[in-house]
Formats: structure tokens, C-alpha cells, sequence
């Protein structure tokens, strides 16, 4: 009856190798660095390796490769128009990154390296500091057209610059909480809905119903595989959308 | 920055010029039009908002979109108070802001406001 559940365990880092300390903070290479490193071997071996051969009639995994290369590019190109190109290997590698870290963490036993904020909140910034680099570089002052709505009455402005500003301040926040928010719902609400089916069936004749929840279970599986994909895409788009703010600031 | 990412390209290894290689894909795209029964013209029309996982996708942003901003709002109004000393009045400025922004980024989202972004 008294089986405990402690569906925040499956996100705690695992130190692996012990690389010092720093004050009373360990450095360690935990198992979220092991599965980032798993995560571009994966990525290295689908996109080198399955391309190699540059047959004309691509092979099953050559063809996924193309289909992923193809769908990102198209992304790119029409949010950012033709001079984007060159951010094209930028927002694939986010997106194959996001898209393999979340699907391993699909796997049972696996760890959810994104479920972690500060692991999203890394990949954002680097978008981010991109878009503000690159436009600075670019741009000069004129970037801060980004700040500055066109076609609005002057008075308004008074009001609308502001508002731009913590707008474009909050984009790192919203793009980073929405992946590790999705992740971390996703494989809570998975834990608790598959405890629930162990929990029935040692509680005697309630053990009936517990085929809901599994199949409730079963059901949220299917949609964490949404999710995680879907989230990958979403990361993929807005950095491409805001990168299209470094090329053009003026709206 | 700028090479080609798919490593399908036959040409020069080493970082061709964008210019080049967009031009390189233009006279591609037209070889491959004059083969190419009729796929090409629904090409640009899935430009919009229909089909496929944008429209799943922009859902998935409006609440995270309101949320942001008012965070935002909140750690700005957090520094502000930290670094001038006026304790709470920037805090309560700034939240409200955050406030306003995220519901002007729900609408942008959302497409209240004419423009896409």
C-alpha cells in the first residue's frame, strides 16, 4: 500500500567522473554531459556518415537525413528570406541537437537532458547573443530599429519602445521556458500516471481499475513523442524568426 | 559560417561565397523546374498559416509567450530596484509593463496586431 513515488528523481544529475571543485561546488561530468555527447555522436553519424555514400537514389537513413536537412532549410528560408542561408547550419544543429536530446529522453530508464533549464537557457542565449552580435556587427545603431515599431504615431512610441524592449528581453526567457517546461511537465505527468497503475494493483479489488491509467499512460507516451518533436520544431522556427530581426531590424 | 551544411555539394570543400552558392541553387531550381512535372507550383503556397505543425506549433507559443513577458518584466524590475535603490516602485512599473508586453506578444502571435513575427 505505502509505495512512495519521487517522480523528480529521474531528473537529478548523477555526477559520473569528478573533475575538481570550485569553492563547495563540484565539477563533475555528469550523465547530462554523457547523453549531450551521445546526443551529436548521434547527429554526426545520421548526417556524415549516412550522406557518404551521395547516392542519387538515397538509402532509408540518407533519406531521413535529406528530409530533416530539407524541412530545416525550407524553415529558414521562409522566415528569413535569401541572404538567412547562412544561419542554416546554426539552426539545424539546435534543431537536430533539441530534437535527438528530446527523443532520448523518450527512451524508459533515459535521461531528459532538456528537461533541465539551464541546459535550454544555454542553447537560447546563444541564439540570442547571435541575433544581437550579428546585428550590432551589421547593422550598427540601426539595429536598434528593432526597438521601434514602424508605422505607429509618434506619441505612441513613447509607450511602444518600452514594450518592445521587454519584448525582445523576455524572447530568451520564453524560448528557454517553453522546451524545459514541455520536457519537465511531460515526464512528470508520465511518472505519475504509470505509478498510478502499480499503486491500484497493490490496493486488492481497486487492482480492476487499473487498466485506466495505463491506458492514459500509454496515451501521454504517444503525446510526449509530439511533444518532443514538436518542440524541436518550435526552437527551430523562432530562432529563424529571430535571427530575420538581425538581417532586417527595421520590421 | 556559410558552407554547405548537407555535404551533398560536389564543389569546392572549402566555404564557397554565399552569393555563389545561391546562385549555384538558382540554376539548379530552374534545371529541376523544366523536369519537374507539376510539384513546383504548390510550392509557395504553404507559405501561410495553413497545415502541417505550424499552426500546433504557434499554439504551443501563446502561453509561454505571456509568461515570458511578465517574467522578464519582473527580473528587469528586480535589477532596477537593486541597482537605483527605489525598492518597490520599480518593481511595480516594470511587472506591469511585463504584463502589457505579454499580452502585445500574445496578440503578435496570435496575429492581432497585422504583423507575423
Amino acid at each position: 500500500m505505502a509505495v512512495s513515488i519521487d517522480p523528480i528523481h529521474q531528473f537529478e544529475l548523477q555526477p559520473l567522473v569528478s573533475l575538481g571543485h570550485i569553492g563547495n561546488q563540484q565539477l563533475a561530468f555528469t550523465q547530462s554531459a554523457l547523453y549531450m555527447f551521445a546526443a551529436v555522436g548521434i547527429i554526426a553519424l545520421l548526417t556524415i556518415v549516412a550522406t557518404s555514400g551521395r547516392s542519387v537514389v538515397p538509402g532509408r537513413l540518407q533519406a531521413l537525413a535529406e528530409t530533416l536537412y530539407e524541412f530545416i532549410a525550407d524553415t529558414v528560408h521562409q522566415a528569413t528570406g535569401a541572404d538567412g542561408k547562412r544561419f542554416l547550419p546554426l539552426v539545424f544543429s539546435l534543431f537536430m541537437f533539441v530534437l535527438i536530446l528530446n527523443l532520448l529522453g523518450m527512451i524508459p530508464y533515459a535521461f531528459a537532458v532538456t528537461s533541465h533549464l539551464i541546459v535550454t537557457f544555454g542553447l537560447a542565449l546563444v541564439v540570442i547573443l547571435t541575433v544581437v552580435i550579428y546585428g550590432v556587427a551589421k547593422h550598427g545603431t540601426h539595429f536598434l530599429g528593432v526597438f521601434v515599431p514602424s508605422g505607429v504615431p509618434k506619441p505612441l512610441l513613447l509607450i511602444m519602445v518600452p514594450i518592445e524592449i521587454v519584448s525582445f528581453l523576455s524572447r530568451p526567457i520564453s524560448l528557454s521556458v517553453r522546451l524545459f517546461a514541455n520536457i519537465l511537465a511531460g515526464h512528470i505527468a508520465l511518472k505519475i500516471f504509470a505509478f498510478f497503475v502499480v499503486q491500484l494493483l497493490v490496493a486488492g479489488a481497486w487492482g480492476v481499475l487499473s487498466p485506466l491509467p495505463l491506458a492514459l499512460t500509454i496515451a501521454l507516451t504517444a503525446l510526449e513523442f509530439l511533444v518532443a518533436a514538436l518542440q524541436a520544431y518550435v526552437f527551430a522556427t523562432l530562432t529563424a524568426v529571430y535571427l530575420a530581426d538581425a538581417l532586417h531590424p527595421g520590421h | 559560417m556559410s558552407g554547405d551544411p548537407s555535404g551533398k555539394g560536389s564543389g569546392p570543400e572549402k566555404a564557397p561565397a554565399d552569393g555563389d552558392l545561391s546562385a549555384r541553387l538558382k540554376r539548379l531550381e530552374t534545371q529541376l523546374e523544366g523536369k519537374r512535372p507539376s510539384a513546383a507550383s504548390d510550392r509557395p503556397a504553404r507559405t501561410g498559416t495553413s497545415g502541417g505543425a505550424a499552426p500546433l506549433g504557434q499554439a504551443m507559443r501563446l502561453s509561454t509567450e505571456f509568461i515570458a513577458g511578465v517574467i522578464a518584466g519582473g527580473i528587469l524590475g528586480y535589477i532596477v530596484d537593486h541597482l537605483f535603490g527605489t525598492k518597490p516602485w520599480g518593481m511595480i512599473v516594470l511587472l506591469m509593463l511585463g504584463f502589457v508586453t505579454g499580452i502585445y506578444n500574445v496578440m503578435r502571435v496570435s496575429g492581432f496586431s497585422g504583423k507575423k513575427n
